[in-house]
C-alpha cells in the first residue's frame, strides 16, 4: 500500500525491513540502543528513522554473592501489531525515586499507531490508542485504552488521558469521546485498518 | 469540515435537512426500483451552515434494530452510568456529586493558567529558605502544587502545604483563612462578601424558603412513613384527597420571599469599590496579567479573578460515561460495562453492521493512496487539488454488511449544491450487493479471491511497471465497476465547478457579489448521495416483528425491510 519513497535501486539489493521470528519488521533506518532491555510483541513496525532508547534504563541491581547474574530489565515493551511511524522518538521517563532519579519502564500495548515525528516519553500507552503525527506525549503521562490524541497535540508531563476520549490542543485538554464504533468496522479493500482497530492488515501492508 | 480526502460522512435522517428526497413514482419505484434524480432543492447540501451537525463518522452512529431507523445524538438519550475524575480515575456516586458538586474531592487540581494537571512537588529547604526567607517553620518539609507544563505553581499565590495529602481540606482552610482576613482588612468599607460565600448564603437561604412554603420536612412526624412522598402515596390510597391537596386547602401558598442581606447572600454594587487599585494594578502590569475568559471560567473561585497572579487552582471537573437509548422506542441501543476505563460494551448496536459502508477512491490514483488517518511518514504528499472543469473518475464502493442481498438506488443531484457547482454523474445507480458472510467466510474468500481481485496491487503493479492495464477498461453507464461477494463498486463521473463565478454582462450588484464571494471551505468537493438499501429478512421463530403489522409476522415470512440516508463523499479541494 505505502511504498518506501527510496528509490528502487536501493531496495532490490536489500529489504528496508529486518523481520524477526515473531514478525516483528524493524527498519534497518531506525536507530536502536539497549537492544536488550526492549520487548516487541510480534507483528509489530518500527520505521525508519525511529529512536527507540531501551539504553535508558534503571541499573539492574548488583547480583548478591553467589546468585547469578539479574536478567535485563526491560526499559521498552511494546506489544502486538503496533506501528511506530517515521522519526518518532520512544524515550522512557524519569522520576525520582528513594532520592535517585531512575527511568521507568515504558509500555506501550497493541494495535497502537504512532504518527511519524511525534516524541514519546509516556508512562504506559494502552492498546488500541491511535496517536496523531507531531505528538509530544511528556514524561509520564499515561494513555488509556481505546483513545485518540490528535495530530500536533502536546500531553503536558502526568496528565491522564482515560479511556475512550479524543485529547487535542497544547497543552492537550479532553476534547471529546471516540465513537461507540471506535476501531469497529473496514476489512474491505481502502479501509483494511481503521483508527483504534486491529492494525495487523496495516502491518501486514508495510514492506 | 474535513480535513483529509476522500472521507464518507453519513447522515442520520432524523432532520429536517437530510430527509428522504421523494421519489419520482413512489409505487412504481418501490417494485422495481429504477435511478432517480434529485434536484437541488431536495438535495442535502453538506455546506448548508447547519450540515456539520448532522454529518457523523460512520461509527459515531448507532441503530435501533426496533424502529429499524439510524440513531444519531440527536434522536438518541443519553443516561449517565456513572461519574468519574478523568485525572485519578475514581468513580464518583451520584450522591457525592449531587452533594459536592461535579469536581474530585481527591487531590486531583488542574493548572489554572494553563489547564494541565497539577502535582504536589516538595520543594527542598534551600529554595524555600531563599524564596521565603521569613519563614519560621523550619524543619517541616513543604510542599507546592506545581504544573511540569507552564511551571506555575501554587508559590504564586503564596500557598503552600505541610503534608502532600488531604490536599483539598488544606487548600479550603487557606481560602478561607484568607478570605475571612481580607475581609477584615477592609471592613472599613462595606465587606465585600466572596463569591463562595455568597453562593454558599444563597444556598441556604433559598433551601429554607423551599422548605418552609412549599412543603413542611414531615407532616406527621410519628408515623412510620419517613418520606413525604410515601406518606402522600399512603395518603393517595387510604384518603379521598391527596397530602399535597389537603395542604393546598387548608393553607394558601406564601409567595417566596427574596434574599436581602449579605447573610442571605445577596450583594449589591457599591461605586466606592477599590477600582483605583484595579486600574493602578492594570497599569503596572499591562494587559498580558490579565485573566481570560477561559482562565476565569475554569473554576466558580476564579469567577471575578481579575488578574493571572490571583489565580486558584482548580479542582478537575468530573466526566461522565453515558448509556444511549433510542428516544422512540426508549430500548438501550449502547451502554458499556459500568466500570470506570472498561470499553466492553453490554450492548452496542453499531449503525455500520445494519446499513451499507460507501467509500469512494480515484479509479486512476496519480500517487497511492491510503487512508489520510495513517499518515506514516513525515513526507507524505501533499493531496493534490482538483482541476475545475476537469472530468475525473472515481470508484464508488458500497459494502453490505447484512446477511441477505441488498438492492441498492444511488441518487445525487446532477450540480452539487453550494456556491461551487460540480457536476456529478454515477454511472450505474441501481444495483444489488451480496450478503455478508461468517468472518471465516470472508477470509476464505479474500485469499482465493485476492490475486484476481487485488484492485490495489493491480494498480501499484500498473505504476511500477508503466503499462496502463487498468485503463484498458472503460467504464460502462448501467455497468458495475467490481463486484466481490459482500461489496460493488460502481464509477463516479466527476466535473469540479470552478471557484470564479461565470463572467456576465449585467453589473452585479453589491448583495449579489457578496453573495458570491467565497468563504472557508467552500472550495470543498463533498457530494451528497442519498442511499436506499432494501431487501427482504426471513422472521425468525419468537421475534416480534414491531410497528410493521401490517406486513405481518409469522415465522419463516419474508418481511422487505427499507433504509434510506444521505452521505457526504468528501473528494477534495478544488483549485482556485
Ligand atoms: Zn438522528
Ligand atoms: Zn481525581
Ligand atoms: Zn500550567
Ligand atoms: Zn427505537
Amino acid at each position: 500500500m505505502s511504498r518506501p519513497t527510496a528509490p528502487v535501486s536501493r531496495r532490490s539489493t536489500k529489504t528496508e525491513y529486518i523481520e524477526t521470528d515473531t514478525g516483528n519488521k524493524i527498519s534497518r533506518r531506525a536507530y536502536i540502543e539497549g537492544k536488550q532491555n526492549i520487548m516487541l510483541g510480534g507483528k509489530t513496525v518500527i520505521m525508519a528513522g525511529v529512536h527507540l532508547r531501551g539504553d535508558l534504563c534503571r541499573k539492574p541491581e548488583p547480583a548478591a554473592e553467589g546468585e547469578k547474574e539479574k536478567p535485563n530489565t526491560t526499559a521498552i515493551s511494546i506489544g502486538r501489531s503496533t506501528v511506530v511511524s517515521t522519526n518518532t522518538t520512544v524515550r522512557p521517563p524519569m522520576r525520582l525515586h528513594k532520592g535517585q532519579m531512575t527511568f521507568i519502564p515504558m509500555r506501550i500495548g497493541d494495535n497502537v499507531f504512532i504518527g511519524p515525528n511525534s516524541h514519546i516519553s509516556s508512562a504506559s500507552i494502552s492498546s488500541h490508542v491511535y496517536v496523531g503525527a507531531n505528538c509530544v506525549l511528556s514524561p509520564l503521562c499515561i494513555v488509556k485504552e481505546s483513545s485518540k490524541i490528535l495530530p500536533n497535540t502536546v500531553v503536558p508531563p502526568g496528565m491522564t488521558v482515560p479511556a475512550g476520549t479524543v485529547v487535542g490542543g497544547k497543552p492537550a485538554k479532553i476534547l471529546g469521546e471516540v465513537g461507540d464504533g471506535w476501531g469497529q468496522g473496514g476489512g474491505g479493500e481502502g479501509e483494511e485498518w481503521v483508527e483504534g482497530g486491529d492494525l495487523r492488515a496495516l502491518v501486514r501492508s508495510v514492506k | 469540515m474535513t480535513t483529509s480526502f476522500p472521507s464518507t460522512h453519513y447522515a442520520c435522517p432524523c432532520s429536517d435537512l437530510t430527509s428522504a428526497p421523494p421519489p419520482p413514482s413512489s409505487k412504481r419505484a418501490s417494485i422495481q426500483p429504477t435511478s432517480f434524480q434529485v434536484n437541488e432543492e431536495q438535495a442535502f447540501n453538506p455546506h448548508s451552515p447547519r450540515a456539520d451537525y448532522t454529518l457523523y463518522p460512520l461509527d459515531h452512529l448507532l441503530f435501533c434494530d426496533e424502529c429499524d431507523e439510524i440513531r444519531c445524538p440527536r434522536c438518541w438519550t443519553e443516561e449517565v452510568l456513572y461519574w468519574y475524575c478523568p485525572h485519578c480515575l475514581f468513580e464518583v456516586p451520584s450522591s457525592a456529586v449531587k452533594g459536592d458538586g461535579n469536581r474530585c474531592s481527591r487531590s486531583c487540581y488542574d493548572c489554572p493558567s494553563c489547564t494541565s494537571p497539577l502535582a504536589v512537588t516538595q520543594i527542598s529547604q534551600r529554595d524555600e529558605a531563599l524564596l521565603r526567607p521569613s519563614d519560621a517553620a523550619g524543619g517541616n518539609e513543604t510542599y507546592v502544587l506545581q504544573c511540569h507544563y507552564c511551571d506555575w505553581s501554587t508559590l504564586e499565590i503564596n500557598v503552600h502545604f505541610n503534608k502532600p495529602t488531604k490536599i483539598t481540606e488544606q487548600l479550603v482552610k487557606q481560602r478561607k483563612s484568607r478570605t475571612s482576613g481580607s475581609k477584615e482588612n477592609v471592613s472599613s468599607e462595606k465587606a465585600a462578601i466572596t463569591h463562595d460565600d455568597a453562593f454558599a448564603n444563597l444556598t441556604n437561604f433559598y433551601e429554607d424558603q423551599l422548605n418552609e412554603t412549599v412543603e413542611p420536612q414531615n407532616a406527621y412526624p410519628g408515623s412510620p412513613y419517613s418520606s413525604p412522598a410515601n406518606l402522600a402515596r399512603i395518603m393517595n390510597i387510604y384518603g379521598g384527597l391527596s397530602h399535597n391537596a389537603l395542604k393546598k386547602t387548608r393553607e394558601k401558598p406564601q409567595p417566596m420571599r427574596e434574599a436581602r442581606g449579605h447573610a442571605e447572600g445577596q450583594t449589591s454594587f457599591s461605586a466606592n469599590d477599590s477600582d483605583t487599585g484595579i486600574i493602578q494594578r492594570l497599569q503596572s502590569f499591562g494587559w498580558d496579567a490579565t485573566t481570560t475568559s477561559e482562565q476565569c471560567l475554569s473554576a466558580p473561585v476564579n469567577n471575578d479573578t481579575r488578574f493571572t497572579d490571583d489565580l486558584w487552582p482548580s479542582a478537575t471537573r468530573l466526566r461522565t460515561r453515558r448509556a444511549k437509548r433510542c428516544k422512540s422506542c426508549r430500548h438501550i441501543i449502547a451502554r458499556q460495562e459500568p466500570k470506570v476505563g472498561s470499553m466492553r460494551y453490554k450492548i452496542r448496536l453499531l449503525a455500520m453492521n445494519y446499513i451499507p459502508r460507501l467509500s469512494i477512491r480515484p479509479l486512476n490514483p496519480t500517487v497511492t493512496t491510503t487512508n489520510p488517518a495513517f499518515h506514516l511518514r513525515p513526507d507524505m504528499p501533499e493531496q493534490e487539488k482538483l482541476q475545475p472543469h476537469q472530468t475525473k473518475q472515481y470508484v464508488l464502493t458500497i459494502r453490505n454488511p447484512l446477511f441477505e442481498t441488498v438492492k441498492i438506488t444511488l441518487a445525487t443531484p446532477t450540480t452539487t449544491p453550494g456556491k461551487v457547482a460540480s457536476r456529478v454523474t454515477i454511472l450505474c445507480p441501481s444495483f444489488t450487493v451480496g450478503p455478508a458472510g461468517e468472518v471465516w467466510d470472508e477470509a476464505l474468500s479474500a485469499s482465493t479471491q485476492s490475486a484476481s481481485s487485488d484492485g490495489g496491487r493491480k494498480a501499484a503493479m500498473a505504476s511500477l511497471t508503466g503499462s496502463s492495464e487498468s485503463s484498458d477498461r472503460q467504464p460502462e453507464a448501467g455497468k458495475i465497476w467490481e463486484k466481490t461477494r459482500n461489496s460493488t463498486s460502481v464509477v463516479v463521473e466527476i466535473i469540479p465547478g470552478s471557484l470564479r463565478p461565470p463572467p456576465s454582462i449585467v453589473p452585479k450588484t453589491e448583495e449579489e457579489l457578496a453573495d458570491a464571494e467565497l468563504k472557508e471551505d467552500d472550495d470543498v468537493l463533498e457530494v451528497p448521495v442519498y442511499v436506499r438499501a432494501e431487501w427482504e429478512t426471513e422472521v425468525k421463530p419468537g421475534e416480534t416483528v414491531q410497528g410493521r403489522k401490517e406486513v405481518g409476522g409469522m415465522a419463516g415470512e419474508k418481511v422487505r425491510k427499507e433504509v434510506g440516508y444521505w452521505v457526504a463523499l468528501g473528494i477534495g479541494r478544488i483549485a482556485g
